[in-house]
């Protein structure tokens, strides 16, 4: 059980040491950030590239859930503790030299932490625990530049991670009045208690807090202002990881406890008003780290609509897109550590630094969806899906998701096309290729996984079907249990 | 590894070799050989008159199939593609490219878009299932895209406007493909030709309304049809040429698989438009016709050569549709005809056009003139081109759209006839304005010391011509084409023969009428060099004036503003309301983008979530 | 039929039209001299008009194309001479149709157009360009008339529809059952001549006779030729649509003639109208009679 409790626990004990250990060695401090993921890494990896056939399940200090807290690691769950581990590492400070250092690595590795703990847990409280330690640790990492804008940005983040935070308790409070637990698989063993409009309400108070991290309408409006004033890398982690574990809790509540009922048509609703208002306000950005952060409100809302979709298809789907999006929206953010001008500063880049330009062709192309690239499969996923659904909203959202990824298509390649235009004193841009070694190792990932797609496609299938099953989860965590179900599988 | 295997195969190296070699000087050698290689390649799958042809290897993601397939309508639009590519390569290669480079562009990215472009065309046009054409389609449309947008500035510009349509287009196609997969359960044609019966007019409607859309954009149909002539006239002469053949056209398969293959005109004409009196054929059929008559008198005002053949290249896509939805023997052939008649057309008149302004720097039909005397090779394959564009005999044109008039008046459709004679009469207008600035006239001074074009111009355009009047004088061959594309379709054959064809109604035989039409000329020539005395050759300025006396640096041309009389009809009657109407959706867009915009610069968003909480609240209870 | 016959046929039909064309030209000229109160001028007159101007000894050319043009204009009008059935003479009717006549009777204002634009004169130009849009304008009402005549008899053979007028006397002429489209076509037949009040395009005071400023000699001989073979085959072409074609010579001959010196008649009593207002005129009422026919002709 190691590969689950050391990757929460390491970088923790890790963050915490490496103030003290700063005063006494520069170089111990910033090495040891590095080797504690990748001690995990090395952990996680072998399980997600060579999957257990059971779930690993752990109680913490050995006390039995539904008392005590479980770490449930489904093959999803495995998946995204590797990704955080990974793109930690690639998205790790490396050339140093920041006067806040040794902070910002406590930072990161505290984010880090939390991060794996949100893929992990199995309890819905344990959850908003590790919810919270991330806000904590994104506040001080977004605000670490010092700069104006990057401390209003980060009150107003504060602000309604705040007010999210509430609510989110609020509606943890009502599903704890309503049902006595907060164990997932004790809470999907009887959902009957919250199929009424307690429930629901529990479930929508719970999406809006939580929504805050995933960028959900109506509480995304600190993404653009803290996307672009945070340091490139730290918008990466937050849009691209960060981002897509605060969906993954949505994700489990949704397929343990709320699967019959109309909460999805809330996940729908507000990700339709995500979409549209993501890429609409992006269509006038007028400066890069911002477009991709309105960009990245959109593919969030198109996340929310794929989880919307019933059974395993919409499981699948949501997947897909999220994965996805994580490649790809970290990547354009790795490319925005220097293009974070205006983008009419940026007329001409393509002379000097002609692969970054092209990598932003290839990532804007499978953002919008153009076959071969898999956005292309992950957006299909969810048109079919949708079109399947056949309901009035289903229907509303089909036609939004086309018509905005029409305009995102514009904006993208207005960009572009500004990027290739030849001019007199194209501007400085990259130094060199190694300032963006992210974009461009995702850049071959995205490539192969292309070449690749049928594979890829299986094992998402595989996890899918772990994921989407609740009674497995529950006979997972409670085998005793198995022979007392109340309800139907 | 079959024939088709070794088209697809030799389409991707042609690709790969433009992509390493192309700043070569072996590049447009190399590529030729490629494109004549695919050409034999297609020649051996015998797909036209023998039976289609698999691809041997398919790709199955996400348990959906995607499989290629050639039958007689792919094996025809590929070799329409393949000759274009061909012909434009060789038009390119040369003094050309060498110009081309020498003004700072790169021709190894110029050859690399334009066997792009054929390499995604070749995948489009063997699609059998929508997701392999949808690939298909959207490799297209931005290897579209990239050809015109490799100039820069204003060419660019005018390629962000075709992507914001090529766009939606495509998107209109995706949402239709979602929702047949919702109805027929699979992407693959022949589920969903079995499921289209049952589905509801209404159904019906909406897929025809989000594909008509989206394959009319890439065809340039009206409303969409703003995109293309800007996009199509500032693309370098090679490209330029190449799209106005062949690239519009690929809306008009993707039209022809749908909505002839698979949903039938039958289907077509059962689809009523309530409180009025028209069908789904009636509507698409009027669409044509106004496609034909609109751009056309468009075209007779433009002031750029390019761009006057590019506004008649998407009229002419109008006869295309007109033709097909007929239905008839006649009214198919003549529309499937008119695709290849159109594409040698087209591309011949724009290689002399661009001949011309490789020669004098300017295409400004304004500042040309008189140039038969220094360039008649070109004047000649400008000539045989409009006459074929007009559709006048004794050439190609003639023969597709004298089919589609037939079909017209024998199914009775008095409007849409006129509808069509009345394009053609404005193409004759517009045509003779397009011969008489650019080659006849008074020569102008700065033009005295310009040659004929280049033997790697000339080549492709005398060729070109030779080929519009062979098509025009025995048009049996191309219409053999025309036939086993109308069986495959399912449509009913033409009755064909070397000269024309058999009708019960009277057919007609362009062997008789062309050679009649010769001899004429010869009596012609008899009466006139026979019977008359010797001419005396005058020089220009020897000219009536009124008794002015006429100088060099006097510009004694009637260019401008060439048919004022009909402009002072008809010219209120262009009140911009198709560029209204794009600036309006701009305009909305812009609207939509300030609200949402808003949301995110307002002082107290918490209020917001506070209401958004309200509303799940009351939502719930 | 045998070949020496088409031969024949295909030799006969054009020189025939050149001679009757001619006789029709005098009979203009005759008839616009009544109506001024001259003489006019003698029989022989259109042919020694030809004849001088193809003796010239000054024939001022401006090119090649100057000189194509003219020949595309006497040829093309020699080729759809064959195209008209005469009584007795079918020529390759049957090989074209209705469509395809109209069509030939476009080369040769090609032709001149194209002659003309060599010139390098805008008088020139200018009257062609008004000559193309007039052929715009009475074009419309003249395509509806061909539609007309030609669904009515299911057929685009003149062969066949000559035949079909002459099966039941004058009550199966084409004046009779379709009244309107004959109307119609009467009007349209007054563009396609360029008589008064339709002849902008050559305007002599105002752009110096248009396109025949710059010819000469026998290059204004070639268009005598051509204006002659243009009122036979107007003339021809009506009559078969309208009047029942020919039954025999004597009866063809007058109704020809009958027919062209309507317009002729009618030209010497108008001023001229400008280029928009003969698009105006034609897109309105010869239309809107044409359409009128069509409806009567379709139900």
């Amino acid at each position: 059980m190691l590969p689950l409790i050391l990757p929460v626990v390491l970088p923790l004990l890790a963050a915490f040491l490496v103030m003290p250990l700063a005063r006494m060695s520069a170089l111990i401090a910033r090495a040891l950030g590095p080797i504690v993921l990748t001690t995990s890494l090395v952990l996680l990896l072998p399980c997600c590239l060579d999957p257990p056939a059971q779930p690993l399940v752990l109680a913490i200090g050995n006390f039995a859930p539904p008392l005590g807290i479980v770490f449930y690691g489904d093959r999803l769950a495995l998946l995204f503790a590797n990704a955080v581990a990974l793109f930690f590492l690639l998205f790790w400070d490396w050339r140093g030299g920041n006067p806040q250092q040794a902070r910002q690595d406590a930072l990161m590795l505290l984010l880090a932490a939390s991060a794996t703990g949100l893929a992990l847990s199995g309890d819905l409280f344990n959850l908003y625990v590790f919810y919270e330690l991330a806000a904590v640790a994104s506040f001080g990492l977004v605000s670490l530049s010092g700069t104006g804008p990057a401390l209003v940005a980060t009150v107003r983040y504060l602000l309604v991670s705040a007010f999210g935070s509430v609510l989110a308790l609020a509606g943890i409070a009502l599903l704890y009045l309503q049902t006595g637990t907060l164990n997932l698989a004790q809470l999907g063993i009887d959902p009957e208690p919250l199929q009424g409009p307690a429930g629901l309400l529990a479930f929508g108070l719970m999406v809006i807090g939580f929504g805050v991290k995933a960028e959900l309408f109506p509480l995304n409006y600190w993404v653009p202002e803290v996307y672009a004033s945070a340091p490139a890398r730290i918008s990466a982690l937050l849009a691209g990881l960060i981002s897509k574990l605060a969906v993954l809790i949505l994700l489990r509540l949704l397929v343990l406890v709320y699967g019959d009922t109309a909460a999805p048509q809330i996940l729908l609703f507000l990700g339709i008003l995500t979409i549209f208002f993501g890429e609409f306000s992006a269509w006038r950005a007028q400066d890069f780290p911002r477009m991709i952060a309105f960009s990245s409100i959109g593919q969030l809302g198109l996340v929310f609509i794929a989880f919307s979709l019933s059974g395993s298809w919409g499981v699948l789907a949501g997947i897909a897109v999220a994965l996805h999006h994580l490649l790809v929206k970290s990547a354009l953010f790795g490319l925005a550590h220097r293009w974070s001008g205006s983008l009419q500063a940026l007329t001409g880049s393509a002379q000097r630094t002609p692969l970054a330009a092209a990598l932003f062709v290839l990532f804007a192309l499978s953002l919008i969806g153009v076959p071969p690239l898999p956005g292309f499969w992950t957006k299909i996923l969810v048109l079919a899906g949708l079109a399947q659904e056949g309901s009035a909203l289903a229907f509303t959202g089909l036609g939004a998701i086309l018509l905005v990824t029409a305009v995102e298509a514009h904006y993208l390649f207005r960009f572009a096309l500004q990027l290739y235009e030849k001019v007199e004193n194209a501007p400085a841009g990259f130094r060199s290729f190694w300032e963006f070694l992210p974009s461009l190792l995702l850049g071959a990932a995205l490539l192969a996984v292309t070449l690749r797609i049928n594979p890829v496609a299986d094992r998402l299938r595989a996890i899918t079907q772990q994921a989407a099953d609740r009674s497995f989860y529950i006979t997972q965590v409670f085998p005793q249990a198995a022979a007392h179900r109340k309800d139907q599988p | 590894m079959n024939a088709l295997d070794l088209l697809f195969l030799l389409s991707g190296a042609t690709l790969l070799c433009a992509l390493l070699f192309g700043r070569t000087r072996w590049a447009a050698p190399l590529l030729l050989l490629g494109y004549a290689a695919q050409f034999v390649a297609l020649l051996q799958t015998n797909a036209l008159f023998g039976e289609p042809i698999s691809l041997s290897w398919s790709l199955v993601v996400l348990d959906q199939p995607m499989h290629w397939r050639y039958d007689a309508l792919s094996w025809f639009f590929a070799l329409i593609t393949l000759g274009a590519g061909f012909l434009s390569t060789g038009y390119g290669s040369g003094v050309w490219m060498r110009d081309y480079e020498r003004a700072g562009h790169s021709a190894g990215v110029l050859h690399t878009a334009l066997a792009a472009n054929v390499f995604s065309m070749v995948l489009l046009v063997g699609a059998e299932d929508f997701l392999s054409l949808f690939l298909g389609w959207e490799l297209l449309n931005w290897a579209t895209f990239f050809l015109m947008a490799l100039r820069g500035g204003i060419a660019a510009r005018a390629a962000l406007r075709y992507l914001g349509y090529a766009f939606t287009g495509g998107m209109a196609i995706l949402g239709a493909m979602a929702l047949l997969y919702a109805q027929a359960g699979s992407l693959e044609f022949q589920p969903i030709r079995e499921s289209l019966p049952q589905m509801s007019d209404g159904q019906l409607w909406v897929l025809l309304a989000l594909l008509g859309s989206g394959f009319g954009i890439k065809m340039g149909l009206l409303p969409f049809h703003l995109w293309q002539a800007p996009a199509y006239a500032e693309t370098p002469g090679p490209g330029s040429a190449f799209f106005s053949a062949v690239s519009a056209r690929m809306g008009l398969y993707a039209m022809l698989v749908f909505f002839v293959g698979m949903v039938g005109l039958a289907r077509l004409v059962q689809m009523e438009i309530p409180y009025t009196f028209l069908n789904g054929r009636d509507l698409l059929a009027w669409i044509a016709v106004f496609t034909i008559i609109f751009p056309t008198y468009t075209a007779l005002q433009q002031q750029d050569a390019r761009y006057l053949l590019a506004w008649h290249g998407i009229g002419q896509g109008g006869y295309m549709v007109l033709g097909v939805l007929v239905g008839t023997a006649e009214g198919s052939a003549g529309g499937l005809l008119h695709i290849f008649n159109h594409a040698i057309t087209q591309v011949a008149l724009l290689m002399a056009v661009f001949a011309v302004l490789y020669r004098t720097g300017t295409t400004d039909l304004n500042r040309l003139g008189g140039l038969v005397a220094r360039m008649p090779l070109t004047f000649l394959t400008l000539l045989f081109g409009i006459i074929s564009l007009a559709g006048l005999p004794p050439m190609a044109g003639f023969v597709s759209k004298l089919l589609v008039y037939r079909a017209l008046l024998f199914e009775g459709m008095p409007l849409l006839f006129v509808g069509a004679i009345i394009g053609t009469l404005g193409t004759i207008l517009s045509v003779y304005k397009l011969i008489h600035n650019i080659f006849l006239g008074q020569l102008r001074l700065e033009h005295e010391s310009v040659q004929e074009a280049p033997l790697s111009m000339l080549i492709p355009m005398l060729s070109l011509s030779l080929l519009i009047f062979l098509a025009g004088y025995f048009p049996g061959p191309t219409l053999s084409w025309v036939a086993a594309v109308q069986a495959q379709l399912g449509l009913p054959v033409v009755n064909y023969h070397l000269g024309g064809v058999y009708d019960a109604h009277g057919g007609f035989n362009m062997i008789w009428i062309v050679s009649v039409l010769l001899a004429g000329f010869g009596i012609g020539a008899l009466v006139f060099f026979g019977l008359g005395g010797p001419s005396k050759r005058v020089h220009q300025l020897d000219n009536y004036a009124g008794g002015h006396f006429l100088y060099a640096e006097n510009r004694y041309q009637y260019s401008d503003h060439f048919y004022a009389g009909l402009m002072h009809l008809i010219g209120p009657w262009y009140r911009g309301s198709f560029q209204w109407l794009e600036r309006a959706l701009g305009s909305i867009v812009d609207f939509l983008a300030h609200f949402t915009n808003g949301f995110y610069g307002i002082a107290q968003p918490l209020l917001w979530s506070l209401a958004a909480v309200l509303g799940i609240a009351v939502w719930v209870f | 039929m045998h070949w020496t016959h088409l031969l024949l046929e295909l030799i006969l039909m054009p020189l025939m039209a050149f001679f009757i064309g001619m006789g029709m030209v005098l009979t203009l000229r005759k008839i616009g001299a009544k109506l001024q109160r001259r003489i006019g001028p003698p029989f022989f007159q259109p042919l020694y008009d030809i004849l001088k101007l193809h003796a010239k000894e000054t024939q001022s050319s401006h090119g090649l194309i100057h000189e194509i043009g003219i020949v595309m204009a006497i040829g093309g009008y020699v080729a759809a001479e064959t195209l008209l059935p005469v009584p007795g003479m079918n020529g390759i009717a049957q090989q074209g149709g209705l469509i395809t006549l109209a069509y030939m009777t476009m080369i040769p204002s090609l032709g001149l157009a194209l002659g003309v634009g060599q010139c390098a004169n805008p008088n020139g130009s200018i009257g062609i360009s008004r000559a193309l849009t007039a052929m715009l304008a009475y074009d419309v009402p003249f395509i509806l008339v061909v539609f007309g005549t030609a669904y009515a008899a299911q057929s685009t053979n003149l062969v066949e529809i000559i035949a079909a007028q002459q099966s039941d006397g004058i009550a199966s002429w084409g004046l009779v059952q379709n009244p309107l489209l004959a109307l119609a076509g009467l009007l349209a037949l007054q563009g396609m001549l360029g008589k008064q009040p339709f002849e902008i395009y050559v305007a002599p005071a105002e752009i110096a006779t248009g396109p025949m400023v710059e010819m000469g000699g026998k290059f204004l001989g070639g268009l005598f030729i051509m204006q002659c073979f243009q009122l036979y085959t107007a003339g021809v072409l009506y009559t078969s649509l309208f009047l029942g074609g020919g039954e025999n010579w004597l009866t063809f001959l007058v109704k020809i003639f009958a027919v062209v010196s309507i317009p002729m008649a009618i030209a010497y009593l108008f001023p001229r109208f400008r280029t928009e207002d003969l698009v105006r005129f034609f897109w309105k009422w010869p239309t809107f009679l044409a359409l009128l026919g069509l409806a009567f002709v379709l139900h």
